[in-house]
Order: C-alpha cells, then structure tokens, then sequence
C-alpha cells in the first residue's frame, strides 16, 4: 500500500522521485507535473521544485521540466490507457485512481452549448496523495458525540482545500462505525454509517471495495453525486449518519435538510476558512441561518501540525485548538 | 531408380510449395475477416461498455482464434502492469511477435499501427471514428485479398506442380 502511487508515474519522473528519501517520499502531499515547466512537489505545507539529478531545490530554473512524453504517458498511466472510460471525469476536471488519490487536471476546455464538454491538450496534472492518518479524529470526536443519547451530531467540517478534511472524514467514519470499548470506562457501540463518496476520495473505493479502512458498518456509494447519493441513502441502507465530502451547491444543502429531518446525523465537510464566511455562501447560507449543524470542526494546518477548533451551533467555541496543542501530524504511510 | 526418387520429390516439394502458397492466399481474407470482427467488438467495448482498453483487448483476444488470439492477449499483457506500455508501443510488440504467424500483409499492419497511435487517447465518439477509418481500410484489403484468391489461388496450386515438373525435366 505504501506509495502506490508511485506507478503512475513514466519512467523519468518516477527515477527522479524513487531517489528522494523514503521518509520525504512518504510525506509527500501533492506533485504537479506541468509540461514544460518546473516538476513540484509539496510536503508539510512547503514547495519544492525537483532538479534532475533527484534534489530539492527552490530555483526553478535548476529543475527537471517534464516535457510532451512525459504528461503524455502520465496521462496514458492514470486513464488506465483509456482516456474514453473518463468523459465524466474530464469533464468535472479530476480523475480518482485506485487508492483514493485524486488527480486534478489543467488542460483546454472544449464547449459545447455554453458548459464544458471535454478536456482536451491536458498539460497539468495535481497529483494529491490520499493517505490514512488512523487516529487523526480522536481528539475531535468526543465533541461530536451526543454521549446520553449515544447519537453523533450534526456536523460542518470547515478548513481551505489541503487542510485535512478527507482525511479527518476518513478517520471519523471509521471510529463512528467501529464504535470504542474501554475508553474511560465505558463503551461505544459502533453506528452504520454510509458514505457518499462523489470523487471516490473518502474510501479511495477500487470496484465498490474501499481501500481505505473506513469502519466495519460502513456502506459506500461510490461515485454518486452527493445529493442525489444522500436521498438513495436514506431511502435504502438506513444509515445512523452520513457522511459527505464537500458540500457547497443548493441541492447538497436541500439533502441535508432531507437527511437532518428524517433523524439522520450528517457530518460533511465544505471549503471555507470561518463559519461567517459560509453563511454568506448560496447553497449553505440556509443551513447555517437554521443552525441545523450542531457542531463546526474548523482544521487549521500550520507547520506545527494539525489544529482543530470546534464550534457549536451557536458558534461558541468548545475547544480552542492553538496551533501544535493537539497534532495529528504524525504521518504513517 | 535414385534419380526416379530424386524426380518424385522435386516434384512433391513443388507441389507443396504451390499449396502452401495458395493456402496463403486463402488465409488472408479470412484473417482479415476475423480483423474486422475483432475491431468491430472492440468499437462496442469502448463505446457501450466502457472497459478499459487492457481488458476490452483481453477479452477481444480470448473470444478471436489463433493467430489474432496471441497478438491481442498479448498487447492486453504489454499495457497492464507491469509493463504499462502504451498502445502504440504494446501493438508494435504484439505485431513483432504474432504477425508472421498471420497470413496478413504490411497493409493490414499499417492499419493497426495507425489505429493503435490513437486508441485510448480521445474520447468516444473520436474513438468510435478512429475504429470505422481502420473498418473502412480493412474492409478494402479484404475485397483486395479475395480478388488475389480467386486469381491466385489455383494458380499457384499448378504452378507449384508445373515448376516441380520443370525443373525435373530440365535436369533429366
């Protein structure tokens, strides 16, 4: 499992970074190929650029610049050497691969009445590595839990993109659905969870199994739009909580409401740095206005690691996370 | 009596020759024919079926005979792991190994060199293009190849008899 990205890469870039340290290597959080251009990978919130000879330098004029070969056989290695099987994918401009790491695409746009058809000439690539961090949620948790009438509450995930909200879903939905024994004492009965996993990140799913271990109970709709995936949720697998990733549009806020009436939690995550910033947002201000989250979970990620603030629904906080007080930095790969 | 033997088996291998040849000639449009339909299975893999271009040609292989068989189990083994070759570059190999075995012709190789530059690397609907461009050739060389059989074929049978006859003659 570790570093199994690493075959996506064509022969060159793949030398170049077999040759960086194991223990850099598996801290890696993004690489971004661009044709022609410096190759950059980011780890702990930093850039570097990767010169050719395999090091790490900060000048881009010393870096490696893959050319036309290069992004042609990456983008033949990621599309599985068909790039038809990914209209849709190329279309909402990423590709999930096995294993959960999303590939965001940067290339020239091909209109077709007004929307984007297809993505063609595609020249950039964001490689964003998925990785498990077991035991990221266990400082956060206890907040989220409802401990007399064992129910988990309805929760907002809230951090810019690259904070750690996947990853902190992940670990939620594995500790919500296996449940704990003998933490203080008591014990935890684990809860179904379902997933709605629209870009195939949360479970990293290959053929409906997911690849990640997101907890015993859980149940995965793997590729569904979130709307649409909470609705057949709720309608069929009766999960206690639902858990979604990047909530934003009007119709993920009315499958909220939907999910949050019929008594099911729901834990989802949307980009934003503070819970006034999102009220202003279309789609979730309504939410925000009827406070039907119970409780916001902000992720900041400084060098010093992870932080959490957590809020409740009237926005006072219960746990003011200064930077390094609690970090769910300690990367295992 | 060794020169009766000598006459009999320059006469046998001549024959054969012309046998082999015109079953040559046999074989092409047959093997073409079998081409067509395996492209045309193809052309439903990728535009109904959305299967990736490994499994579609390893499918596409398990269901064609031999020789096509091996050429594209072959490129379906060039493309997955560990390989992870290109379409072009696992047909070029799979040609390399498998088309002599083939009663095909550089016509039909160009065809499928052609094709395999642009499989997997566009959409559907170019795909489904670029599939009906090499139906299209095909089909072409197939009505070639038949013509050459109907003209050839029993020719180079008596042929091949009448050449093992007059090198006989011409040595006695």
């Amino acid at each position: 499992m570790a570093n199994d990205w690493l075959h996506l890469f064509p022969e060159k870039v793949r030398m170049l970074l077999k040759s960086l340290p194991l223990q850099l290597l598996s801290a890696v959080e993004e690489i971004r190929v661009r044709e022609g251009r410096p190759l950059e990978i980011n780890y702990s919130g930093k850039y570097h650029f990767l010169s050719a000879d395999g090091r790490l330098t900060q000048k881009p004029e010393e870096a490696y610049r893959p050319d036309r070969e290069d992004s042609h056989r990456l983008l033949d290695l990621i599309s599985n050497h068909s790039l038809y099987t990914m209209e849709e994918e190329l279309r909402k401009g990423f590709i999930t691969i096995p294993g959960g790491h999303r590939i965001g695409l940067a290339g020239r746009t091909v209109l077709s009445g007004g929307g984007v058809e297809h993505l063609r000439d595609i020249t950039g690539f964001n490689v964003r590595i998925a990785r498990e961090v077991p035991g990221v949620a266990d400082s956060v948790l206890p907040y989220l839990l409802d401990k007399g009438r064992l129910r988990v509450l309805h929760t907002l995930i809230l951090s810019p993109p690259q904070h750690g909200k996947t990853t902190l879903l992940r670990d939620l939905a594995r500790q919500i659905s296996g449940g704990s024994q003998n933490r203080q004492g008591g014990s935890r009965q684990g809860l179904k969870v379902g997933i709605v996993d629209e870009r195939s990140e949360i479970a990293g799913s290959r053929r409906g199994i997911p690849a990640f271990d997101v907890g015993p109970r859980t149940d995965i709709l793997d590729g569904c739009p979130k709307a649409e995936g909470m609705m057949m949720m709720i309608r069929s697998l009766s999960p206690d909580v639902i858990i979604a990733d990047e909530i934003g549009r009007p119709e993920d806020a009315d499958a909220v409401t939907e999910a949050l009436h019929a008594g099911i939690t729901v834990v989802a995550s949307a980009h934003g740095k503070e819970v006034a910033e999102l009220a202003r947002r279309p789609g979730l201000g309504s939410l925000l206005e009827h406070r039907m989250f119970e409780r916001y979970v902000i992720l900041h990620r400084s060098e010093a690691g992870l932080s959490f603030r957590v809020l409740d629904s009237q926005k006072r906080a219960l746990l003011p996370g200064a930077p390094g007080e609690r970090t769910g930095g300690e990367r295992h790969a | 009596m060794l020169k009766l033997f000598g006459a009999v088996l320059v006469v046998l291998a001549g024959t054969l020759a012309g046998f082999q040849r015109a079953r040559q000639y046999a074989d092409r449009p047959r093997n073409i024919r079998s081409l067509i339909a395996a492209l045309q299975r193809l052309e439903t893999e990728i535009m109904y079926g959305f299967t990736p271009l490994p499994e579609a040609l390893r499918r596409i292989g398990q269901q064609c005979k031999e020789p096509l068989r091996a050429l594209f189990v072959q490129a379906a083994e060039e493309m997955s792991p560990p390989h992870d070759r290109s379409a072009e570059e696992a047909f070029g190999r799979a040609m390399e190994a498998h088309w002599k075995a083939a009663a095909l012709k550089g016509a039909e190789k160009e065809v499928i060199r052609q094709l395999s530059c642009t499989l997997g690397t566009s959409d559907r609907s170019n795909q489904s293009n670029h599939i009906a461009l090499a139906l299209q050739q095909l089909k072409q060389e197939e009505t070639a190849a038949r013509e050459d059989q109907g003209k050839y074929e029993t020719m180079s049978k008596s042929l091949g008899l009448l050449l093992g006859a007059l090198i006989v003659i011409l040595i006695f």
